[in-house]
């Protein structure tokens, strides 16, 4: 999921204090997981507002706040509480944000939170980045551990000179990437796969900025063994 | 003779390292170099050491040719892509320079520009297929080149990670990848030294014994508890304790000097490579008290 953390308040209000009304959205998917744009968040946010003297027109925390259509659909009975905002606040990720900023073209839209990383919740609202989506997987010759995302330096052959008893010089806390491949996949039986290999240069050209992908629906191709 | 004809035809040799300035004073360094002339058969000149800012390793290398030594060129993948590093690889060759030493480079958190973006396009393994590329007259594109490199690629290894499995593996890569000689992490313990060549030896590369000069007990502690990679034995740490304050340094002067000399008589290792950080001046000293001078 998207991690996400809420903005310091002050920062927030810097940029929005010359509104007097406001609508806010959320999401469901991961802002709500992460605890910065669910019902909570929202209901939190209206009434620090409200106690500054403030007007919420409306509050909505959409289903999935980066599906655009969806959203818009969703946001159709709230017509009259945004048309009344002078701003519309996104409790999600800058994602999330933008797709406000796509359906509202004549509405000022300011962001609630900072977007951090792709991560997994490994304990309840704790955070790990896992993937750092480069656009081509590499997960497949490491033993599903990636160390373009879990190492400093996203290092493709092993353990740097940094590494201390298994562990991280630029994170001490951290586990060194490289040895818990080098384990997993000893206890894999794979040693020798990954002692031959040697990657070529990581493709960037497949993390070009700006990313657009599209699926192109074929007739479902049985797929028979040979 | 140079660097790599004496290493490859069996010769001890040895190599020191120099620091450019952070700036434009080049006295200190020139005094290095000139200091180290024709005791050493070849300068490593840094890159950013420890991801602190400085004058480039290029230059430094240039300045050494100037004076007569013979340089080689450390190259981190920190800074630049792969662009940029092709780009002055090939610059250093035609300025003269024949050896290379491969790294991936500390993180720029560890040293004075700490929002700096690391680059790490690619990293040690990946430069020297690279270089070695070059010098096949190929860029990492495929792209023919139009007069190609001959460097003597070289790499780092430290004999004393812990945990060693995954470390040995990436020596094993690295010179899969081209490497010919490495240039290991500072070793104190020659036992374990012993240890890690057994498992060299079986590759044809060239081993360079890395020494860091100890200044204190303070300071072997120091390298224990925060240098990943060093490992000073007990012992070592004794005798400079032993030695007290005032003869602390010379002890430490004398304690590379002998392992300097054992590495040489055991032929342990094919050179050694004299890290002084910082007193350089001591250089010819120990290579005196090792009896090499």
């Amino acid at each position: 999921m998207i991690i996400t953390k809420k903005k310091d308040f002050q920062e927030l209000y810097e940029n929005i204090k010359g509104y007097r009304s406001f609508f806010l959205l959320g999401c469901s998917e991961c802002a709500t997981l992460c605890g910065t744009g669910g019902e909570p968040e929202l209901k939190e946010l209206k009434e620090t507002l409200e106690g500054l003297g403030k007007e919420v027109t409306g509050t909505f925390v959409a289903k999935t706040g980066c599906q655009v259509l969806g959203t818009k659909v969703e946001l159709k009975p709230f017509k009259e509480a945004i048309d009344r905002a002078e701003c519309i606040i996104v409790l999600s990720c800058g994602a999330g944000t933008q797709t406000a900023v796509e359906l509202y073209e004549d509405k000022p839209v300011y962001p609630a939170n900072d977007s951090l990383f792709l991560g997994n919740m490994t304990r309840f609202q704790f955070f790990d980045e896992r993937c750092s989506l480069c656009g081509k997987c590499i997960l497949d010759k490491t033993g599903g551990i990636c160390p373009i995302t879990t190492c400093p330096k996203g290092l493709l052959h092993g353990p740097c000179g940094g590494m201390k008893d298994g562990h991280c010089e630029v994170s001490p806390e951290l586990q060194c990437a490289w040895v818990r491949i080098y384990e997993r996949m000893k206890r894999l039986n794979k040693l020798d796969e990954l002692r031959e290999f040697i990657m070529e240069p990581k493709e960037w050209s497949k993390a070009q900025k700006p990313r657009s992908h599209y699926e192109k629906k074929e007739k479902a191709k049985k797929v028979t063994a040979k | 003779m140079t660097f790599r004809e004496k290493l490859e035809s069996g010769k001890f040799v040895i190599t020191a390292e120099v620091g450019p300035p952070k700036g434009t004073d080049i006295t200190e360094m020139v005094h290095h170099i000139e200091l180290l002339k024709g005791k050493v058969d070849a300068i490593n000149i840094t890159d950013n050491q420890s991801a602190v800012m400085r004058m480039n390793s290029l230059s430094g290398c240039v300045i050494c040719l100037q004076h007569g030594v013979e340089p080689i060129l450390q190259v981190t993948c920190r800074d630049r892509n792969r662009i940029g590093l092709q780009s002055d690889i090939l610059g250093a060759y035609v300025l003269g320079v024949r050896n290379i030493l491969c790294m991936t480079g500390d993180h720029v958190s560890a040293g004075d520009h700490k929002d700096a973006k690391p680059v790490y396009d690619i990293e040690s393994v990946g430069l020297i297929k690279t270089v070695q590329g070059l010098n096949n007259g190929k860029d990492l594109s495929g792209t023919d080149l139009k007069g190609k490199t001959d460097f003597y690629i070289g790499a780092v290894v430290t004999p004393e990670a812990n945990p060693l499995e995954p470390q040995l593996m990436k020596f094993e890569k690295k010179i899969r990848a081209g490497a010919k000689f490495f240039q290991t992490q500072a070793v104190y313990d020659m036992e374990r030294l012993k240890e890690f060549m057994k498992f060299a030896r079986q590759y044809p590369v060239k081993i360079i014994a890395g020494l860091v000069v100890l200044k204190s007990a303070g300071m072997a502690n120091f390298l224990n508890t925060n240098v990943p990679g060093i490992r000073v034995p007990q012992e070592l740490i004794d005798e400079l304790k032993s030695a007290g304050k005032e003869k602390a340094l010379d002890t430490g002067l004398n304690i590379t000097a002998r392992h300097i000399r054992q590495i040489y008589e055991e032929k342990i290792c094919d050179g050694v490579h004299v890290m002084a950080i910082g007193m350089e001046d001591k250089v010819p000293v120990i290579l005196e008290r090792a009896g090499l001078l």
